[in-house]
């Protein structure tokens, strides 16, 4: 692919905007009236760089943080046996895999369910800081953090949908049963808000600095 | 003043912003940014085919998947089974709302609206039927295709078959096999799915069906 005459130019620069659903490139110097301007091809509305982008991502990111706390320390699962209910939390389950034997599935929840939230805050929260501070070193592998966090997202669902299942099939009268805890509200909220957070962040402004 | 022909023979990085001449791949080539090495473009093989009849297939797998029973458990002498959709409901009579409702959008939602959205935006790219709302329909796909999560469900109940395997036995019934299919025929659609295909395709029918009026009313 060749580069565009003068080296480094951006679409920015050009005075074009490209549309982030459908990628149209357009002319955005003429913006109308109502200071809201819209895809020719697909109606989305397009801005040069994302509406209050590092605002909104400090908030989600720093919210998620502060949440990230009670879904870890609050249990996020109750089993009742024989009468007795026990709790037990998130490293609570892990343990409990390691102990069993069963380290790979350790290892899968350990990653979804406590690595991949951190890396997901502390990544968000490094890119932010490298914007503040213009850290022109890293690009490239920012960028590539970045879509890596993106992508990683969902994957920390994994022990809200596993929790649903168990309390669904779990379910054996006065023997045993399987109930949701406080820290699931916690733990879901945590990953709606860093997933946001990676919505919300808008790549091109590490670029820009 | 830039000129409109000038404008559509360049393309611009979604991560970066590098403003790049757009050049025509060959098929299973990647084009990749110069700049921060980011996926550009990626051509694929009869993408509105693939994604029509892969969507239909999915759309098929969609009401056992998420009705029919899943598992079976047997422990104690007592027999306990369920599906997707209890345990959406499980979660509701718990009284988890912030979680019942994720729960509800990301596993049963989400994937079936991507699914009938792809669906109807193929077909009718495929026979040629125009509607204003195509547009905003494969929009709305392109935002979906994240928060629906049937792949991340799937591993959710292979980690639970293992952490209940060794307290009771448990029958595997025909939603799970129809759960998998969907997963599978999601993760097809996501990969057989060539978005600047999709728009361009869209470009043209709109050109065409207002030729057509035009045309119609002369």
């Amino acid at each position: 692919m060749a580069l565009n005459k003068s080296h480094r130019q951006t679409a920015m620069d050009a005075g074009l905007i490209s549309c982030h659903d459908c990628g149209k490139l357009m002319d955005g110097r003429h913006v109308p009236q109502n200071g809201h301007l819209a895809c020719s091809r697909c109606n989305a509305d397009v801005h040069f760089r994302k509406h209050q982008s590092v605002p909104t991502t400090w908030a989600l990111v720093i919210t998620a943080a502060i949440l990230f706390a009670p879904a870890n320390l609050l249990p996020i699962m109750q089993v009742e046996l024989f009468g007795s209910v026990e709790y037990s939390t998130i490293m609570d389950g892990i343990i409990y895999f390691f102990h069993s034997g069963e380290y790979g599935i350790g290892l899968i929840i350990f990653m979804a369910s406590i690595l991949v939230p951190l890396f997901k805050i502390v990544g968000m929260i490094s890119i932010l800081l490298s914007i503040k501070f213009k850290w022109k070193r890293w690009l490239r592998h920012k960028t590539k953090m970045f879509h890596f966090i993106e992508f990683v997202g969902r994957w920390s669902m994994l022990d809200i949908f596993v929790i649903a299942l168990m309390s669904t099939l779990v379910e054996f009268g006065s023997f045993t049963a399987t109930q949701a805890a406080p820290a699931a509200s916690y733990f879901a909220a945590v990953v709606v808000c860093t997933m946001f957070a990676a919505l919300t962040f808008d790549s091109r402004l590490l670029w820009d600095a | 003043m830039i000129m409109k022909s000038a404008i559509a023979q360049q393309i611009a990085c979604p991560a970066c912003d590098l403003l790049l001449q757009n050049i025509h791949t060959v098929n299973g080539r990647n084009l990749f940014c110069p700049r921060c090495q980011t996926l550009l473009y990626q051509k694929k093989v009869d993408s509105i085919s693939k994604v029509l009849a892969i969507s239909m297939a999915g759309l098929l797998f969609y009401i056992p998947a998420i009705f029919m029973p899943l598992l079976t458990l047997n422990a104690m002498g007592m027999e306990q089974t369920g599906s997707i959709f209890d345990a959406f409901l499980c979660f509701y009579n718990q009284q988890y709302f912030l979680v019942t409702i994720l729960l509800f959008f990301t596993s049963i939602l989400f994937p079936l609206i991507r699914l009938s959205i792809l669906f109807t935006v193929s077909l009718q790219l495929k026979i040629r039927l125009y509607s204003k709302s195509l547009f905003f329909l494969f929009r709305t796909a392109h935002h979906l295709d994240e928060w629906g999560m049937p792949d991340v469900y799937l591993i959710a109940i292979i980690v639970s078959i293992i952490k209940i395997h060794k307290m009771a036995s448990i029958e595997y019934n025909i939603g799970f096999f129809c759960f998998i299919l969907l997963v599978l025929m999601t993760r097809a659609t996501t990969s057989a799915l060539d978005p600047e295909c999709f728009w361009r395709a869209l470009d043209k029918l709109k050109i065409a069906s207002s030729n057509r009026k035009s045309n119609g009313s002369k």
